[in-house]
């Protein structure tokens, strides 16, 4: 072998990742071809799945937007003002990041189940503990960071003096924003709420613990997947993780394919 | 007229300190001065982007100090075009004139017409992003000029461009300020805008305006070392200043020179701009008061011109025209006279 063409090193680093990727391909496939494909189509048709789904989707886009509303104007902050404190506010906004989901689960458990701004609440009518809306709640807590991040990378990335521009063009300061900065944030944006939904829908410790797992009442896709997986039920399992393959599987390629430069 | 009045601002890496400056209006006004000097801040404050920690600034006779950027009709325009990427350049123009409200027939023809001013009507319907930088640049001051802005405001507008097409941009900036009757702050690094440009120069440094006056007079006469290093003044020596009857004779380390614009005793530094020296092969028979024998050192081709180091106890850079230097037949190690007038010696 000719050791100048193929030097070790770029054999083996390369190696490395095509190991890797293999190994996550087969995965997948073992995963996907499990059961017949007759079983696996009755089964993403049963009830129980079109439940999964329609609450997955429901949650995850309730979620999702709530990620929007709060983190799209608390990176604009981040990224465009200095204040007293920013480093803190920074490090505890990635924190849920770091933290297990279950962790965060408790936490959540606690505030809305004792605390009382939680009993108030509950007594509101909103009531978080092992219903829906605890689902919606837990996603928003754990997926929060990866909007703030990506929406603070993309703001960080877009001068200022575009929007000092527009305003000796007749813009008051939130015009500014609205007409300039967050159309050029456009594609940070998109990629933003492709990743956040996308791991608003696989959710799982956190909502676990707040929302339990109830059939057919707090039952997502990553819980039927759970409870079906322990009660022995291997098809519609295998129905809800192939869902959710796929959802991975698209959410990465149009986060790739229009992101931008948006990165977290 | 653009008054700033003991204008301050402290912005950390940045500062502005006690700012003033007086603009007529419709005079073209150049500020130059080295990175960091705050000239971007100074015309960002103008704009209204940053309130000022002291001082005024009044347009026409109005305290705008405390005004919103769009009450100004200031517009800016910047190295990097800041163009808005999500419009297309017609959207881009009409942007400021949407936000006035004004009718549609009226924008559509004022951005014809200062489209047209900049020769980018081809190119309204197209995006930002698919222009070349002279076009961007174009399409910018187009944007501002659709304002009829009472000040405008460049920063290094002309930077970024190549060559010809700054040459031929910077034409068409002085075509629209002769046509407009437009007051201008324009800041730049480059000393040919300053003489093709500007009515008045001001220089910064350190937040401060250090001097302020015509191109030729700052040029020829920096008040202080730092602008006539910053201005790459050549000949730049240091002497005792001595008065003696009307003129003052300058004692150098090597030389005696003699200056008609010195009025003080002491230490002193003096400058001779290179085209100002005379070289002769023969002992020239007029009575300059400033002849020195030499040798020549150096020469070198600098494009238009020939840089030649006469050595006479002080290495005195000379510039010739390619034709001066032919006729001269000079090289290196010849020996040569120069001279230059008394009123040519400026002390500072």
């Amino acid at each position: 072998m000719n050791v100048f063409r193929h030097p070790p090193l770029k054999v083996g680093t390369i190696a490395a990742g095509m190991i890797l990727s293999a190994f996550i391909l087969v995965l997948l496939f073992l995963i996907v071809s499990h059961p017949s494909p007759e079983n696996l189509i009755s089964s993403m048709f049963s009830p129980e799945i079109r439940f999964a789904i329609y609450l997955s989707l429901l949650t995850s886009v309730v979620s999702t937007a709530l990620c929007i509303i709060i983190a799209v104007p608390a990176a604009y902050g981040l990224a465009r003002y200095d204040f007293l404190g920013k480093s803190i506010v920074n490090t505890t906004l990635d924190m849920p990041l770091a933290l297990p989901p279950l962790v965060a689960g408790v936490g959540l458990l606690l505030f809305f189940g004792t605390s009382p701004f939680g009993k108030a609440l509950a007594e509101a009518g909103l009531v978080f503990v092992f219903t829906p809306l605890g689902i919606i709640i837990a996603q928003f807590f754990v997926n929060m960071p990866f909007m703030i991040r990506i929406m603070r990378s993309t703001f960080e990335s877009i001068s200022p003096r575009y929007e000092y521009v527009a305003k000796t063009l007749g813009c008051t300061d939130t015009q500014a924003v609205w007409r300039v900065t967050l159309p050029m944030a456009a594609s940070g944006f998109f990629a933003g709420a492709v990743i956040t939904w996308a791991k608003g829908i696989g959710e799982f410790g956190a909502a676990l613990l707040l929302a339990g797992a109830t059939r057919m009442v707090t039952e997502t896709l990553p819980i039927s997947l759970f409870l079906n997986m322990s009660c022995g039920k291997l098809n519609l399992a295998i129905s809800a993780a192939t869902i959710l393959i796929a959802i991975s599987i698209i959410s990465l390629y149009v986060f790739e394919r229009y992101g931008g430069s948006a990165r977290f | 007229m653009l008054h700033i009045e003991h204008v301050s601002k402290d912005m950390g890496e940045f500062t502005l300190k006690d700012i003033s400056l007086e603009v007529p209006q419709g005079e073209y006004v150049v500020i130059i001065g080295p990175t960091g000097a705050g000239k971007t801040i100074l015309l960002e404050t103008v704009a209204g982007i940053y309130q000022p920690e002291s001082g005024r600034v009044c347009l026409r006779g109005r305290d705008i100090t405390h005004e919103e950027p769009r009450n100004r009709n200031i517009c800016m325009v910047y190295q990097d075009y800041m163009l808005f990427p999500h419009l297309s350049v017609h959207d881009n123009i009409s942007f400021g004139l949407r936000n006035r409200k004004l009718e549609k027939p009226e924008i559509e023809r004022r951005v014809e017409e200062s489209a047209a001013l900049l020769g980018i009507s081809h190119l309204l319907h197209r995006c930002p992003d698919t222009l070349s930088g002279g076009e961007q640049q174009r399409a910018a001051i187009a944007r501002a000029i659709v304002m009829e802005p009472s000040v405008l405001l460049l920063d290094e507008p002309l930077s970024a461009l190549d060559g010809r097409t700054r040459e031929a941009l910077r034409k068409e900036l002085q075509r629209l300020h002769d046509a407009m009757d437009i007051t201008v702050l324009h800041i730049t690094h480059n000393f040919e805008e300053v003489f093709s440009l500007a009515d008045r120069v001001a220089v910064m440094n350190h937040g401060e305006i250090v001097q302020v006056g015509a191109p030729d007079e700052v040029f020829r006469k920096p008040n202080c070392e730092f602008i006539a290093d910053f201005v790459g003044v050549e000949n730049l020596f240091k002497g005792m200043c001595r008065l003696d009857n009307g003129n003052a004779v300058i004692e150098t380390e090597a030389l005696c020179l003699v200056s008609t614009t010195c009025s003080r005793d002491g230490e002193v530094f003096v400058s001779i701009r290179p085209e100002d020296i005379m070289v002769s092969r023969a002992k020239p028979e007029i009575s300059a008061q400033n002849v020195f024998s030499g040798k020549v050192t150096e020469s070198v081709d600098a494009g238009m011109v020939m840089r030649v180091v006469v050595d006479a106890g002080l290495p005195f850079v000379v510039t010739l025209t390619r034709q001066a230097y032919q006729d001269l037949d000079i090289k290196e190690g010849d020996p040569v006279y120069i001279l230059f007038k008394a009123a040519s010696v400026h002390v500072f």
